[in-house]
């Protein structure tokens, strides 16, 4: 490669084209526009919008939120414009070019596949992501995707109501990540996300109490990293499903371990609260990356991983 | 007029002193900075954004904009802040010249009163920060009236700036040791005892501020308080900063505040 040709940073993410490998997670970059001040949305692979129920709804009373050594808690909950107004409101001031990924949850698997429904009418969508890490109301709370019966009738009913891309996007909470990708690909997915947020608890010890009125609260930030990382890299090497690699990404550096571990692409998430361009800097970084090591498509990255023979399991 | 559009970017350290007690003046060279209006505020982390990533603590801290003046290719951005935690100690480690990532200016601005409407600025502790400017502006077309509280003297920000506005002005600290001893709202309670119309603006503990909007119901007077909740981002997307409101659900401190009208906020699910 020569050193004036760009290199190619196009990747295709579950059939989803995206110019570059780098999305934005859901609940961490609003609809979109919230960013226009500070990025060309269009210098981004893409952003997937904050997760939307059938209905709007209301989230947990304060605090929602607090920090944590090197990341933070939140329990937000289903906080949303609904699937209607996003729709109709938010979507149209999206600027043409932008690649959008709808996230949608739901407390029963048949309001999973309704939103899903509503959501596939839409041209402007380029894809859905499924989010398993609500809780299920009928099997008393636990996360959809903590339950391997529960995420394959979930996927199983939404990959019925969408012929679009789909993109499961995995719990952390689980003691083996493989099997839930596996569920993923044997019900149809297109891809899977990982990580969601990594169920967690603070509490004040001057008053006895936990920090976060939900009481338990998801943790992201650099601190799930290297968690998110592992997972990946498991992830990547029980099926062949793309993977879109999520957890503490703030830095190039941090984007191009994930592709390495086999991920496809990435989102960013909570590094958007502290920066919020710095999804433009973190696609700058990869190309600079690419042209430093003369690399010349980024999907050559994707799981390159080398592990010494000795090291090997 | 519409609050100016935010920018993201390295702002210069050009002071940083102590103010007595725990409190920092920082004042931050801020080029590309396009104004701001009263009340709205900045996140701060300490450090450049260039630098390697500090994650510890990891999120910025939202700090209101005292004041600001053109300088060079924008203005010097004012801060007054007090050393409360691990994120404000950070900040009053930072040298001249060194870097503080910044993005803002964020949230509404106040209203200003309107022309003849008495002004009474009721704020404490931290919350002095967040109405200066509002004084500053407000003292050109009306009466305005400034009541500062803290619990003792060294807790007192910005007092010689208020001073050399000309508004009226009036201490209170818990222990006596500057102006009249007690509460800030002891004086508001005065000063609405007063006939005629005012509009209060108050900025401080949650505590303060829901007296504050007592009182003033009370005597009919309208109230705005501008909340401090904990927050992530500062401009609308993590939803970390939900207010309850009076009518049911939830307002965004950071983009729908952070001052909003008394009667709004459902004071008991506050933390
Ligand atoms: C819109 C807005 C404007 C603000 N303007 C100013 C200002 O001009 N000057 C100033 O000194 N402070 C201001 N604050 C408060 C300031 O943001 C907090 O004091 C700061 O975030 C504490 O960070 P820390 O890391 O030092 O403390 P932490 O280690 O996070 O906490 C230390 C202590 O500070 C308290 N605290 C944490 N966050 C807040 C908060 N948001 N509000 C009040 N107390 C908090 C905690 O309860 C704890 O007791 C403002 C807050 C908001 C929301
Ligand atoms: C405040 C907050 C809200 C979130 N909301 C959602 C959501 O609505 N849907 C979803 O799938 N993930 C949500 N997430 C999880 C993120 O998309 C991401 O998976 C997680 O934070 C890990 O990535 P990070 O460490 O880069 O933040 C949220 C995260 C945070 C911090
Ligand atoms: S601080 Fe993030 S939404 Fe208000």
């Amino acid at each position: 490669m020569s050193a004036s040709q760009a290199p190619d940073t196009r990747v295709d993410l579950a059939g989803i084209p995206l110019r570059n490998p780098v999305l934005t997670a859901s609940g961490t970059f609003g609809y979109g526009s919230e960013f226009a001040p500070f990025l060309d949305l269009r210098r981004i692979g893409g952003f997937v919008a904050k997760s939307l129920t059938l209905k709007p709804r209301f989230g947990n009373p304060p605090p929602r939120i607090s920090e944590a050594p090197s990341g933070m808690l939140n329990a937000i909950s289903l906080e949303n414009v609904g699937v209607d107004a996003f729709i109709d409101e938010k979507l149209p001031v999206i600027p043409d070019g932008v690649t959008v990924i709808a996230s949608l949850f739901e407390t029963e698997i048949a309001g999973y596949a309704a939103v899903a429904e509503r959501l596939s009418e839409e041209p402007r969508i380029a894809g859905l992501e499924v989010n398993a890490s609500c809780p299920h109301v009928k099997s008393g709370g636990i996360e959809f995707g903590q339950n391997p019966k529960v995420l394959a009738e979930l996927v199983r009913s939404v990959r019925r109501a969408t012929s679009r891309p789909l993109l499961v996007k995995l719990s952390p909470n689980v003691t083996d990540i493989g099997e839930m990708a596996r569920v993923c690909e044997a019900e149809g997915a297109d891809g899977i996300s990982l990580i969601n947020a990594v169920q967690g608890l603070e509490v004040d010890p001057e008053t006895r109490r936990p920090v976060l009125s939900n009481v338990l609260g998801g943790l992201s930030g650099p601190a799930i990293r290297p968690i998110a990382l592992r997972m990946v890299w498991q992830a990547s090497r029980a099926v062949t499903l793309p993977i879109c690699g999520i957890g503490g990404i703030a830095t190039a550096a941090d984007a191009i371990k994930f592709l390495l571990c086999g991920a496809t692409a990435v989102q960013v998430g909570t590094a958007n609260y502290l920066d919020p361009a710095v999804a433009g800097e973190i696609v700058d970084g990869i190309e600079d990356y690419l042209k430093r090591h003369g690399i010349e498509r980024v999907s050559d990255l994707v799981g390159a991983l080398e592990i010494p023979p000795d090291r090997r399991s | 007029m519409a609050d100016p559009v935010p920018i993201r970017t390295d702002a210069v350290v050009v002071e940083n002193r102590s103010e007595g007690g725990a409190n920092r003046r920082l004042r931050l060279q801020v080029d590309g900075w396009r104004g701001f209006g009263p009340g709205q505020f900045v996140m701060l982390s300490p450090g450049s954004r260039a630098d390697v990533v500090r994650s510890d603590p990891l999120l910025p801290r939202p700090m209101a904009v005292y004041r600001a003046a053109p300088a060079g290719a924008g203005a010097v951005v004012e801060i007054l802040f007090k050393v409360s935690g691990r994120g404000t100690g950070l900040l009053a480690d930072v040298l001249p010249g060194q870097r503080v990532a910044l993005v803002g200016p964020l949230g509404r601005s106040f209203d200003l009163p309107e022309s003849g409407e008495r002004a009474i600025l009721v704020a404490g502790g931290t919350g002095i920060a967040s109405v200066y400017e509002l004084a500053a502006r407000a003292r050109a077309n009306t009466e305005v009236s400034v009541l500062l509280g803290a619990r003792t003297r060294d807790d007192l920000m910005g007092v010689e700036d208020f001073e050399s506005l000309g508004v009226a002005l009036r201490l209170a600290t818990e222990d006596g040791s500057a102006g009249e001893q007690g509460l800030v709202t002891a004086l508001l309670e005065a000063e609405l005892a007063v006939d005629g119309t005012a509009r209060v603006y108050v900025c401080g503990p949650t505590p303060m501020m829901r007296r504050c909007a007592e009182i003033s119901a009370a005597r009919g007077r309208p109230c705005v308080v501008s909340l401090e909740n904990t927050m992530a981002c500062g401009f609308g997307v993590c939803l970390g900063c939900a207010a309850p409101l009076a009518t049911g659900g939830y307002a965004l401190v950071c983009r729908d505040g952070p001052m909003f009208d008394a009667e709004q906020v459902a004071w008991e699910g506050l933390p």
